[in-house]
């Protein structure tokens, strides 16, 4: 082939290019092997608020926010030297951000190829947010959480019922206990009847102990299964959860992730509950109103083989009248509340062996903490 | 020298649970005290040497093994019976940590039977 016709033959691969990616109705960024971006389609353009001209020569990391940005080169980098496949061919759900600093769930595809002997990566990006959510591992950790969540919400019932009626039933048969007692050293004719209706009476408040305790066994089948899970990964899918439909109260979503606080000893679903809960009222509480919306998850590696992960947000703050009794079921200030989000973190929380607690800080919004055991670094081989 | 007699002191925040510990165990013969929150217990000054504590876990402010910490720092060793509504393993597990000798669930038929046993293997 001769030069032009090499040079025509490239306009028009080019033109062809340009033509996809202005109709591709998914949003495609392709990168090189840098990282670097190389052109992005209109969709693309409009998901992430960048125009081509200004996202294309600069790093990919530049739609994504930590710790995904810090790490991005690294990936392509073991990539490369590798050829272990993480995401390419595989597609997962990861966090994007848009060039107003808020971040969204989306699906990401990647593709490689090749031309001579560079490479190029496209991926295609659906956002979660945006469109009805199919996604199957969107559904099933949905489903999932919330059937547990459910779940989770009678067990709580039960046992706060279990709790306030074990109140009045202590006082019962202890007064029949002492009346007993009582009664041993009286003597009439009418005495031994006495004896008898008291004696039954106390058997009659034992059983209702019993039955109190057979509804809480039944609602505590679901027995927690502690695994040694990745917090990070944990955060992951239960942000992707909870942050759909935080893009439209424009609230900014930062993650800092300690990577020395990797490895947890946790039920999964559980600990998405809890994560889920404490974000989800963050979002409630900014919806409501506030110039600044930041939502901020943090990790850090404690000592005693503790890690800390806290929920911080900038709303409103703690209504005074729910903030004594915060972590008790059924404490709400919201019309549609039930007051067991708190209540249920608190039970997963200490079931695991950790603590929950809650800080206002000076300048406004509220920091919920909550620790959990790390787990010794022999993870058995899981999926990449 | 006889010993100093033994007084159960009693702390949790529903009076008629407080109460009526109160009448079963005075039928038992033990002497009670009664403190509504952990805070009554903390502002005591005259606490007995010999005894018992019986502590519901379950309370507003300071639970009950919050309570107990800050006993033990105090140098209080009395022995503890913790009472709650719920007994689970996670509980049991932080009570003993923390050198409490008995994990008691509500309905509690026999209070007096467990504190006579906390006393006879007393120190
Ligand atoms: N991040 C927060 N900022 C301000 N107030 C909060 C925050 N989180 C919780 N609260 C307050 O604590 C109350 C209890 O929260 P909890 O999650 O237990 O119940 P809920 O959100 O009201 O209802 P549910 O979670 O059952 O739907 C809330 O109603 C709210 O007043
Ligand atoms: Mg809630």
């Amino acid at each position: 082939m001769s030069e032009t016709s090499i040079a025509l033959a490239l306009e028009a691969a080019e033109a062809r290019l340009r033509s996809i990616l202005q109709t591709v109705p998914d949003a495609m960024v392709i990168i090189d092997e840098q990282g670097r971006i190389e052109s992005l389609s209109t969709t693309a353009e409009r998901l992430f608020g960048y125009e081509a001209d200004e996202a294309c020569g600069r790093n990919v990391s530049l739609l994504m926010p930590s710790p995904y940005r810090e790490q991005h080169d690294a990936y392509i980098g073991r990539y490369l030297e590798t050829g272990e496949r993480r995401i390419i061919g595989i597609g997962r759900i990861v966090v994007g951000q848009r060039k107003d600093g808020t971040t969204f769930p989306m699906h990401l595809t990647v593709g490689e190829l090749r031309t001579g002997d560079r490479h190029h990566f496209t991926g295609f990006i659906r956002d979660l947010t945006d469109q009805q959510i199919t996604e199957d591992r969107l559904k099933e950790l949905q489903s999932e959480v919330t059937h547990m969540s459910r779940f989770t919400a009678l067990g709580e019932m039960a046992s706060t019922l279990a709790h306030e009626i074990n109140q009045p039933l202590t006082a019962i048969s202890n007064y029949l206990k002492g009346s007993r007692r009582l009664l041993e050293r009286m003597e009439g004719e009418n005495v031994e009847m006495l004896r008898d209706a008291v004696a039954k009476a106390a058997d009659q408040a034992l059983r209702a102990g019993q039955i109190i305790r057979r509804l809480r066994e039944f609602v505590a089948r679901g027995e927690s299964e502690r695994r040694i899970e990745s917090l990070p990964k944990l955060i992951e899918d239960a942000s992707t959860l909870a942050l759909v439909g935080a893009r439209e109260h424009g609230i900014l979503v930062t993650f800092r992730l300690d990577p020395a606080a990797d490895l947890v000893l946790a039920d999964r679903i559980q600990i998405q509950q809890v994560l889920v809960n404490l974000m989800r009222n963050a979002i409630e509480v900014m919806s409501e109103g506030g110039a600044v919306r930041r939502l901020d998850i943090a990790t850090s590696a404690g000592p005693d083989e503790q890690v800390e992960v806290t929920v911080a947000d900038t709303g409103a703050g703690l209504a005074p009248e729910v903030a004594k009794q915060l972590f008790q079921p059924f404490v709400t200030t919201k019309r549609k509340g039930m007051g067991l989000g708190l209540s249920i973190c608190r039970t997963i929380v200490e079931a695991h062996g950790g603590k929950i607690w809650v800080d206002s800080p000076p300048g406004g919004g509220t920091i919920f903490h909550f620790t959990l055991r790390a787990a010794a670094d022999d993870r058995e081989t899981d999926d990449a | 020298m006889s010993k100093a007699p033994d007084v159960i002191l009693l702390v949790d925040d529903d009076a008629a649970v407080r109460n009526a510990l109160k009448f079963s165990l005075e039928m038992e013969g033990f002497s009670v005290r009664l403190y509504p929150t952990p805070e009554d217990l903390l502002a005591e000054h005259d606490l007995p040497t010999a005894g018992c504590l019986v502590i519901d876990y379950r309370m507003p402010e300071i639970d009950g093994l919050e309570l107990v910490e800050r006993l033990r720092r105090r140098g209080v060793t009395l022995p503890v019976l913790l009472i709650s509504g719920r007994v689970t393993r996670s509980l049991r597990d932080r009570a003993f940590g923390l050198g409490i000798t008995d994990v008691l669930e509500k309905p509690l038929s026999d209070l007096a039977g467990s504190i006579r046993r906390v006393l006879d293997d007393g120190p």
